[in-house]
């Protein structure tokens, strides 16, 4: 018993880790732009298909094609901002609509370019750590682990100890007020934009090797990442942080001992229950939008 | 009075194509049209819930909730038909008031992920209750509406002609009554939650009794939808009313716009037909996703006020035409008093 | 490494190549003369979205049918030579848009037999071919009943011929006595598990857990695994899961340390577990679906023809896509092929008459029986022989025909038993 809880929390840990990665893009992005960014699970997507073309395709090393995805993706929400985002600035809905149309998009060309199939990426590695006979953790999983706690503490000190940071928590807690201290809009929005959509990218890469690639897999991505930032409070990044933790160790273990449908059912009555008692979320405090 | 009489001969004009409109289609496209009126339905019913300037994502869920119902009662209950779809309607109203209770503690952003959650909760149910919802695989065979002789037309309701002659009376008379909501002192008050929530508050409206109305109401008519298309097709299952279909209702409207009562409909007719006609007929059956998002990108960025705005942009030029040679006339005041009324 | 891009990426990765016949579809028939007389197919299946996956390969694999059977002097009925077209209608998995494409297909382009995926779409074209009177096949014969006369089952009888696996490890490993099993909780999950209940209580395999149902949006399967080997199974059964979870979940077993038997449904791009996992983990690891490459299907009792060529002319076309669905659209074409000529018409009735003569019919793995009465209410399931697929050394082999039949007349009632506890029966559906 005390195995079958060890090994279950290692499971959502690692569950945590990644998708702490791309809540914190979506709390990013809709801090700073306003707009929420449904094709968010596409980007992850996209990460996951820059590993498959990189390291499964051309053979490049898997830590070059890991990079590669976060910068690609992010140069791709770069697009995203100028193309779409910023013409839509005052129109939420149609910023809403423009990323549905584009995850249409991205999802179609992922078909073109790789084919319906689920695609193949060879492991990294296989090694194990063996903590006793029941209790295992790959490595690969522990990449992501180790990566996610990089990433994010990156983004921690990015944002508490620079000036862009300072600028970007500033337009995302009151844009008009940061716009009136002479912070500009369009260098924040292409700041969010970047990291937002290489986080995504990055989670899609990491975990490329473990999941099944392929073109729909952003659909689950993103129901489980609007529960974790609605239950974080969408405009914080703490919050995102700890939900995502919260999420997953209760996922992970209702599944362990009831099963996945009653557990997705948990999940969301958790999230509906914590918008009726506290409706801005655990860590919300401006009412937005 | 002129005005009158163009107003009519529009109306009936009106009337007579979409009676004639089948006839001249193919089969398949007659069956497009069927599944295309019950949509329209749908998407009128959406507007009038974002009056209040709620945009909900469990709009389908509770159209599907109008759909099990329906079919669970003439099936389970035999409940005759025509009857079962109203109570179809009303369960997706009743539905739709539990549900307002935790719904509109939020607003925004919130309410909108809210909705979606409440919605995935109900479609989680109806797959995890195989007893009575089907499960999975949903129910099958549900009674079709019984055939009906009424001597100038016997309806064969299998036949998408008849099935449609049936939707559209259905649709117009709930269309006709969802206008004369938005015209009443109450529909008035939904633009006002929506433009000046704190200013309708504190002149003593209830502001959230308002919502909880727009939005039962907004159940109701998605409901009969659902119930309308339970019928047709015999079969429903919970991934009919995912979050795909939400995402299309969702752009139908939003392409359309939503500033006046018909732009919603306008988006949804001309981005169905775009799709699953023009779309298919030139070949494109595997490209659809690509081009239908093509579409609706360019659509927000270039016509950021929908479809709506070209229609309107077409109406005034046409009526500032009219007004001058009205003026010329002589009888311009009372006219153009009637005409700026017009949202 | 470029040469491995320019020899296997380029060709894989086909932007325009896919562009490319993306319009080919569309202009399929110009490659019939127009001179030529030309029977319309129609292939009514999800084309694009999520469950395109069950329905795109099997249409590439009719083109490949076609050509060949067009090639060879097409369709002989007794009023000459006909050619074959396939025209598709992308239905999405969805009903409405399957009473769309079947009213389409059937009125407009005039099709003699329309082939579906079925499940959830199948109810939805079903008024429009009672009406019509259309033969129509589908892969799911959970989608049979008492009513649907003109619905043929032909390919597979999922999940019934799992049994043959099942059977098949009690045979040769009967040290083996314990299992647990998982699927995902939808219209092929379900069947399937009350089948391998049925098997494995047949073999006196005892269940150490109720089947543990997972929601098909699962991504990570690490939960579902640990909850799965808790016990310590001796032999771990993964259902008729979709390669999307058999892929992780086999790797899952791997990293959490699991060294038993393996049984599944399916083991699509197999080749891919082992690199994931490793030869000696995949080692005797049993399924139900062959490489055509398999000697054994040269066998002379197997009606698919020329399995070897067409495995190649798939994998030379469309590589790395090779599945089950790949061939079961064409087999059901030879099927098809043989009843019309039979016949000497295409109208469906007569077609449909003289596929189901005599009871039995040319299966892909040999002669069967059309046979269901007591699952479907209704004999429009061939059911015969069925391979059981072991990995050896990094290959799937054919270790042996079965027979369902056979099964079936000694433990039919417990089959029975276990749908009805799901149920899974006709008469409990809908």
């Amino acid at each position: 018993m005390v195995e079958l809880l060890a090994q279950t929390c290692l499971n959502a840990l690692y569950a945590a880790s990644y998708m702490s990665l791309v809540a914190v893009g979506l709390v990013l992005i809709f801090g700073v732009m306003g707009v929420i960014n449904f094709a968010h699970g596409e980007l992850f997507m996209l990460g996951a298909y820059a590993v498959v073309a990189l390291y499964a395709d051309l053979q490049l090393p898997f830590l070059f094609a890991v990079s590669a995805g976060l910068v690609f993706v992010g140069v791709v929400g770069l697009g995203m901002e100028r193309a779409l985002f910023r013409p839509l600035r005052n129109n939420p809905l149609g910023g809403l609509v423009a990323s549905i149309g584009f995850l249409m998009i991205l999802q179609a060309l992922a078909v073109m370019g790789f084919g319906v199939r689920m695609e193949h990426v060879p492991p990294v590695t296989q090694e194990v750590i063996t903590f006793s006979e029941k209790v295992h953790l790959a490595m690969p999983r522990l990449f992501v682990i180790i990566a996610a706690v990089i990433l994010l503490t990156a983004l921690w000190a990015f944002l508490t100890k620079t000036r862009f940071g300072w600028a970007l928590r500033a337009s995302a807690q009151d844009p008009e007020a940061a716009a009136l201290q002479g912070i500009s809009i369009n260098q924040t929005s292409r700041i969010a934009m970047f990291i937002g959509a290489g986080l995504a990218g990055v989670a899609g890469a990491l975990t490329a090797p473990l999941v099944s690639v392929n073109p729909h897999m952003g659909h689950s991505v993103i129901v489980t990442a609007f529960i974790v930032i609605i239950v974080g409070g969408v405009g914080s990044l703490e919050g995102a942080v700890v939900a995502a933790v919260a999420y997953s160790l209760v996922h992970t273990f209702v599944t362990t001992f009831y099963d996945g449908v009653i557990a997705d059912i948990v999940g969301l009555s958790l999230m509906l229950l914590v918008l009726i008692v506290k409706p801005t979320g655990l860590f919300g405090t401006a009412d937005r939008a | 009075m002129p005005r009158a009489v163009s107003h009519i001969a529009g109306w009936l004009g009106l009337a007579v194509l979409l009676i004639a409109l089948p006839h001249a289609l193919s089969f398949s496209q007659q069956e497009v049209l069927v599944f295309l009126t019950i949509n329209v339905l749908l998407v009128a019913s959406y507007r009038l819930l974002t009056l209040t300037g709620e945009w909900s994502l469990g709009h389908v869920v509770i159209m599907g909730v109008g759909a099990y119902a329906s079919a669970l009662y003439s099936k389970q209950l035999g409940i005759y038909v025509p009857v079962s779809i109203i109570l179809g309607a009303l369960t997706a109203v009743l539905v739709a008031m539990v549900l307002s209770y935790p719904l509109f503690r939020m607003k925004g952003f919130y309410f909108l992920i809210g909705s979606f959650a409440a919605g995935e909760i109900i479609r989680l149910l109806w797959k995890r209750f195989r007893d009575p919802f089907g499960g999975p695989k949903g129910i099958k065979k549900i009674n079709p509406m019984p055939d009906l002789d009424i001597g100038v037309y016997s309806f064969d309701f299998f036949e998408p002609v008849s099935y449609y002659y049936f939707a559209l009376a259905v649709v117009t008379l709930s269309l006709w009554v969802m206008w004369r909501i938005e015209r009443s002192p109450v529909g008035l008050t939904f633009h006002a939650v929506h433009w000046q929530d704190k200013l309708a508050q504190s002149a003593g409206v209830d502001v959230r009794a308002y919502r909880t109305r727009a939005f039962m109401i907004a159940s109701g008519f998605a409901g009969l939808s659902g119930a309308l298309l339970a019928h047709y097709i015999g079969t429903i299952n919970p991934n009919s009313f995912d979050v795909e279909l939400m995402v299309f209702v969702l752009t139908w409207a939003i392409v359309g716009g939503t500033a006046t009562f018909y732009g919603p409909i306008l988006g949804c007719v001309v981005l169905s037909i775009l799709n699953e006609v023009v779309l298919r007929e030139l070949g494109f059956e595997q490209m659809r996703p690509f081009i239908y998002g093509l579409l609706l990108i360019c659509s927000v960025l270039f016509l950021p006020n929908g479809l709506e705005s070209v229609v309107q942009h077409i109406m005034r030029r046409r009526t500032n035409v009219q007004a001058a040679k009205a003026s010329r006339a002589g009888d311009s005041a009372r006219y153009n008093v009637e005409e700026r009324t017009e949202p | 490494m470029y040469t491995k891009i320019f020899k296997d990426g380029l060709s894989r990765r086909r932007f325009l190549e896919t562009a490319a016949s993306a319009a080919a579809l569309a202009g399929i028939n110009t490659r019939v003369l127009a001179a030529d007389k030309v029977i319309k197919i129609g292939f009514l299946a999800p084309l694009t979205g999520p469950v395109a996956a069950w329905g795109k390969p099997g249409l590439d694999g009719c083109q490949i049918w076609a050509e060949q059977v067009n090639a060879a002097g097409g369709i002989k009925l007794a009023d000459g030579d006909y050619m074959v077209e396939f025209v598709g209608y992308d239905n999405e998995y969805d009903p409405a848009k399957a009473r769309t494409g079947a009213t389409k297909l059937i009125r407009e382009e005039d099709v003699k037999f329309v082939m579906m995926l079925g499940g959830d779409t199948w109810p939805g074209a079903q008024p429009v071919a009672d009406r019509t009177g259309m033969l129509f096949s589908t892969l799911l014969p959970s989608d049979l009943a008492p009513d649907t006369e003109t619905l043929l089952a032909p390919a597979e009888v999922h999940p019934i011929y799992n049994v043959t696996g099942v059977e098949w490890l009690a045979e040769n490993k009967p040290d083996l006595k314990t299992a647990v099993i998982c699927a995902q909780d939808d219209a092929l999950g379900l069947p399937s598990v009350a089948t391998y209940l049925a098997a494995f209580e047949a073999a006196g395999i005892e269940m150490l857990e109720e089947p543990l149902l997972f929601d098909p949006a699962t991504t990570d399967f690490a939960p579902v695994v640990t909850k799965l080997i808790a016990k310590d199974p001796q032999i771990v059964c993964l259902d008729t899961c979709y390669s999307d979870y058999v892929h992780p979940i086999a790797e899952q077993l791997f990293q959490q340390g699991y060294k038993g038997q393996i049984i599944s449904c399916t083991a699509d791009f197999y080749d891919q577990m082992i690199d994931k996992t490793s030869v000696e983990f995949m080692e005797g690891f049993i399924f139900q679906f062959p490489d055509f490459d398999d000697p054994a299907l040269n066998d002379e009792a197997i009606n698919f023809k020329n399995p070897n060529g067409f495995f190649a002319e798939y994998t030379k076309r469309h590589p790395g896509e090779w599945g089950a669905v790949s061939w079961e659209y064409a087999s059901i074409m030879d099927l098809w092929k043989d009843g019309a000529e039979k016949a000497g018409t295409a109208e469906p009735a007569a077609v449909l008459a003289a596929m189901k003569d005599g009871g039995r019919g040319l299966h892909a793995f040999g002669t069967a029986d059309w046979w269901g009465e007591d699952l479907f209410g209704i004999d429009n399931a061939l059911v015969g022989n069925w391979p059981v697929v072991v990995i050896e050394n990094g290959k799937a082999r054919i270790k042996a025909f079965k027979s369902i039949p056979e099964w079936y007349a000694k433990h039919g009632d417990l089959l029975k038993k276990h749908m009805a506890a799901y149920g899974q029966m006709w008469n409990q559906r809908g």
